[in-house]
């Protein structure tokens, strides 16, 4: 489908450059390409006014236009992101690392500070409780198979103690979005859930009433924050470094900043690959214990 | 039992309570017939909404359902229920083909896994006018298999709310209304009864002996039939009393009548003996020197002057009026003899008398004798010419008269006059003196009693005997 709108936009826009070659009558200037950036679901997407703003700021930094691009899964956005479809995208530490070969870090956010989050499991407030051992037979809540905190981190800590989801849990759901598992435990379709303490902090300021029944049962180590990638070898180079720059400034001006007190972060900082250590090697030791 | 009953109530209950129910039975009619209109469009409106409602979920689930996606069939139904806020789903569960939930809108009560055990229909939508719920289902089917099922509870407290309100609406309409008419019902035949009671009233008194007629204030009020009822009414009142005064007057005339006859048998009286007196008379004159035929004649002379004196005498204690009430005395009874004399002697009657009075009785002597002499003339005009008349007269405790005749009998209008004793004289002519005499009889507290003889009739008379100190009181 996206493919499908991207191919036909370039359709259009070959369409249009041999009339022009046709027609020399037209002065205006070709539009530029815009900026194509990926966001996953994994992110606060449901906020529209976000997603405005950000936009704005991108396009007002960059001097070009901007298009956000959403999927469902972090595999599709992964997917376009490595196959040159997207100049960018935020992602998580889990897909950065396991496609580092063919990604380079552009920006890392910067939550108190730092460029590292963790990952929380949730349970309902009144159960008993103690350690993920005791939520044996739970119906747990992921939010995305490529997702560090929503399942890598659960998933190496099973594997540590030697056990996989689908036989340590009765049954496993993916949601798709770190909120939803906060809704599915809320709810009580599911018993417990991993999630990323960012958003499960952020929510939890926005919409106290929807963790009201919820606790933190258990918190990971500090890891890296999900961070923005581009292709190893981008689309346009020039493209992804206003991105970085436009990133990385995003707290010099007033644009920006009303963009960071939406997400609730400090900023944009740039960070070397081996931020992603820990997650590389989660992810190793998942592979490895099979 | 109970018609008769209703029968007896006055028409100014009966028509308010036939007006109130049937009101009540239009009443209940019409709220029955609004009742099933609204429980129709309510159905309707229900089953429409629900089904829209299991449209849109099914589209947007059936996806996620093949692949058992408990997420996001769970996101759809809670995206589901915020849209279809008018709908109020108080509950949906979505299950496999084999009714394990993929997800329900309260996990906690259907948790992912567990069994739907439900016996409804498939493929039904149910709601119980006055319910608090509605339920729904629908199987969803992709080609060639059950996908899964949804069930869906609706609330419909509501709808059971609109339907109160509206039966409380009616009942208390429909109330209103039926006393209103109730009311306006009895007003009504109050009003229009009124001549009616009035004509009542006026009946009722004339039963009583005192006819009035009903005032023209009365009169004016009415119009159309009860003015014609009042008007031949007060004209019936009127020829009422015309005849009461004809009957007076009649028996004034009679009175008179009688008297006529008694002057004239009184005449007779003393008539009879002036022949002979005149002859002795004469005879004294022309041989008065004679002594045995002077004596004769003077004999005679004294024996007619003392016949004329005893008839002058007898007429005297007759009409002699006594004020004061004199008792009985056994002469008074010796004396009716004589008064009825001549009448039987015309009539060649034998007058029996067994006078059993010894001593003064305490009675009147007036009223009683009256009542006997009626009596005694009465049964001489029944009785056969050369018949007997006996007067039997005794007192034990009481005074007791006994009159017997030997005549065809009493007729029936004759002995109810004379035991009827009514206030107004009888209609027919005769029977004057058998009225008078019930009306003697019943003011000396007394009883009349008439027995058949063969031949004849037998009346008995008995007469308490007034207490001299009682008397002496009065």
């Amino acid at each position: 489908m996206a493919s499908k709108a991207e191919l036909s936009r370039r359709v259009v826009v070959g369409t249009g450059l041999a009339l022009l070659l046709l027609k020399p009558a037209r002065s205006e200037p070709t539009s530029p390409e815009p900026i194509r950036f990926g966001l996953t679901p994994v992110f606060l997407t449901s906020d529209l006014e976000l997603l405005g703003r950000l936009q704005s700021y991108l396009q007002l930094a960059t001097g070009l236009p901007v298009n956000l691009v959403e999927r469902r899964t972090y595999q599709e956005i992964t997917a376009m992101l490595i196959s040159g479809q997207l100049d960018a995208a935020w992602i998580c530490g889990y897909p950065y690392v396991a496609h580092r070969h063919e990604l380079q870090l552009v920006a890392v956010p910067l939550w108190h500070q730092k460029p590292l989050y963790q990952s929380y499991v949730i349970v309902d407030k009144k159960r008993d409780a103690q350690t993920l051992a005791d939520l044996r037979g739970d119906i747990h809540a992921f939010s995305d198979p490529d997702s560090n905190s929503g399942f890598l981190v659960t998933r190496a800590n099973l594997a540590a103690m030697g056990l996989r989801p689908e036989n340590f849990f009765r049954r496993s759901i993916f949601t798709y979005g770190h909120r939803n598992v906060i809704r599915a435990v809320a709810s009580g379709l599911a018993q417990s859930g991993s999630v990323d303490g960012y958003v499960y902090d952020v929510v939890a300021n926005l919409e106290p009433t929807l963790v009201s029944n919820i606790r933190i049962l258990s918190a990971s180590e500090w890891l890296g924050f999900p961070p923005i990638a581009g292709p190893k070898n981008p689309p346009d180079g020039q493209r992804l470094s206003l991105l970085k720059t436009a990133l990385l400034d995003i707290h010099k001006i007033e644009e920006g900043r009303a963009v960071l007190a939406m997400l609730q972060l400090d900023g944009f900082a740039s960070e070397g690959a081996q931020l992603y250590d820990t997650i590389a090697a989660k992810a190793a030791f998942v592979a490895t214990a099979g | 039992m109970l018609m008769t009953r209703l029968g007896k109530w006055p028409i100014t209950v009966k028509v308010p309570l036939a007006v109130a129910a049937l009101m009540i039975t239009v009443g209940v009619i019409v709220s029955e017939q609004v009742l099933r209109r609204l429980e129709e469009t309510q159905t309707r409106f229900l089953s429409d909404l629900s089904q829209s409602y299991l449209d849109g979920l099914s589209s947007s689930i059936t996806p996620a359902l093949l692949r058992e996606d408990n997420w996001e069939v769970y996101d759809a139904i809670d995206r589901a229920k915020t849209i279809n806020r008018g709908l109020r789903a108080i509950e949906t569960i979505v299950t496999n083909a084999d009714r394990s939930v993929i997800a329900a809108s309260d996990p906690r009560v259907h948790p992912i896994g567990s069994q739907v055990e439900t016996s409804l229909p498939i493929n039904k939508f149910s709601f119980e006018a006055g319910a608090n719920t509605a339920s729904a289902m629908r199987v969803l089917s992709y080609p060639g298999r059950t996908a899964g099922i949804i069930f869906a509870t609706f609330d419909t407290r509501h709808l059971a709310a609109e339907r109160r309100d509206v039966l409380w609406a009616l009942t208390i309409s429909n109330g209103i209304l039926t006393l209103t008419l109730a009311l306006a019902g009895w007003f009504l035949v109050m009003r229009m009864m009124s001549p009616v009671r009035v004509l009542t009233d006026h009946l009722g008194a004339a039963q009583d002996g005192h006819a009035d007629l009903i005032p023209s204030s009365n009169l004016s009020k009415t119009s159309g039939e009860f003015h014609l009822l009042f008007k031949s009414y007060n004209a019936l009142v009127r020829s009422m009393r015309d005849r009461e005064e004809l009957a007076i007057r009649l028996a004034e005339e009679k009175r008179l009548g009688s008297l006529g006859r008694l002057a004239s048998s009184l005449a007779h009286e003393i008539n009879n003996p002036l022949g002979g007196l005149f002859n002795a008379l004469s005879t004294l004159k022309s041989h008065g020197a004679v002594e045995h035929v002077r004596e004769r004649s003077l004999g005679l002379l004294e024996r007619g002057l003392n016949g004329i004196k005893d008839t002058v005498r007898t007429t005297l204690t007759v009409y002699r009026s006594d004020s004061q009430s004199r008792p009985l005395e056994p002469s008074d009874i010796d004396d009716l003899r004589l008064l009825v004399a001549p009448e039987a002697k015309r009539r060649s009657i034998r007058i029996e008398m067994i006078n059993g009075l010894i001593e003064k009785m305490p009675v009147p002597a007036t009223p009683v004798r009256q009542a006997i002499l009626n009596l005694l003339l009465n049964a001489i005009a029944a009785s056969p010419d050369g018949g007997t008349v006996t007067l039997t007269t005794n007192s034990t405790e009481q005074l007791e008269i006994t009159v017997r005749d030997r005549g065809p009998g009493l007729p029936d209008w004759a002995a109810e006059v004379l035991s009827a004793a009514k206030l107004t004289p009888p209609r027919s002519e005769g029977g004057l003196g058998l009225w008078t005499t019930s009306r003697l009889i019943v003011q000396l507290s007394g009883r009349i009693s008439i027995k058949r003889a063969d031949p004849g009739a037998e009346i008995f008379i008995h007469i308490p005997l007034t207490r001299p100190e009682l008397a002496s009181a009065a």
